[in-house]
């Protein structure tokens, strides 16, 4: 993964990260795995968990300890209606802000294909 | 709390926050070698940049405790946890508890030049 996809994820993996809580319920670490069998290789455990944090303290998500075999108890993160709320806006900023950027290579796509 | 109690925490910051400190720190002495190097980096760092207030400071040091001692339990390697760039995972981290008393200031100062600056250019 580039530093150009990587400085790119950054504003949208608050979305990513509750679109799959949307789906299931997950812990940190469940998260980060399956951002990395995405390809997204370069995302560090402790990004995730700072951002799972900020989620848990503005009550997008609901929280609960789970007992696990070895070591500490697992925070597993499930959304909440104030999480489906904020993730719908998401949505729309993301279509909002993906139609615009295609439209924009469209245009200049068309420029370029008129110059020649 | 008793009147003394109360005198003696203005004066050495909150008596709660420093027990919370202690086992923190219990925590961190607890941890593999390698995952402890780590924490006590980052602490260093939160020392100098973090958020003034102590009880912030606790909050993060704990949250930082939890994502350490999870990691080594699932044999997470360090790099994994803290990334390519470990000032950036520790600035997104650090974003979550408030500004230092100093960078709040500075910050506040700012937006104040800019006000000042649209007034007077307001005038005739």
């Amino acid at each position: 993964m580039g530093k150009q996809a990587t400085e790119m994820l950054k504003g949208t993996l608050e979305g990513i990260v509750l679109a799959i809580l949307a789906g299931r319920s997950a812990y940190g670490y469940e998260i980060t795995a399956w951002l990395r069998d995405q390809g997204f290789t370069d995302i560090a455990e402790g990004t995730i968990y700072a951002l799972l944090v900020r989620i848990e303290q503005r009550g997008l998500v609901d929280v609960e300890k789970v007992p696990s075999a070895k070591g500490p108890p697992r925070k597993v993160y499930s959304l909440n209606a104030q999480g489906s709320e904020y993730l719908n806006e998401f949505w729309g900023t993301w279509s909002f802000l993906s139609e615009r950027i295609e439209q924009l290579r469209q245009q200049i796509t068309d420029t370029q294909g008129n110059g020649e | 709390m008793t009147m003394a109690a109360r005198w003696i925490e203005t004066i050495t910051g909150s008596l709660d926050d420093k027990k919370r400190w202690r086992a923190y720190k219990a925590r961190v002495r607890q941890l593999p070698p390698s995952y402890r190097t780590a924490v006590e980096g980052v602490e260093r760092y939160l020392m100098y940049t973090g958020p003034a207030d102590g009880e912030h400071l606790v909050q993060m040091v704990d949250d930082l405790a939890d994502l350490f001692e999870r990691a080594a339990a699932d044999g997470t390697p360090v790099r994994s946890i803290v990334g390519e760039d470990p000032v950036e995972f520790v600035e997104t981290f650090k974003s979550n508890y408030g500004l230092s008393s100093f960078l709040r200031k500075e910050q506040r100062r700012l937006n104040d030049a800019m006000e000042r600056a649209e007034k007077e250019g307001k005038q005739p």
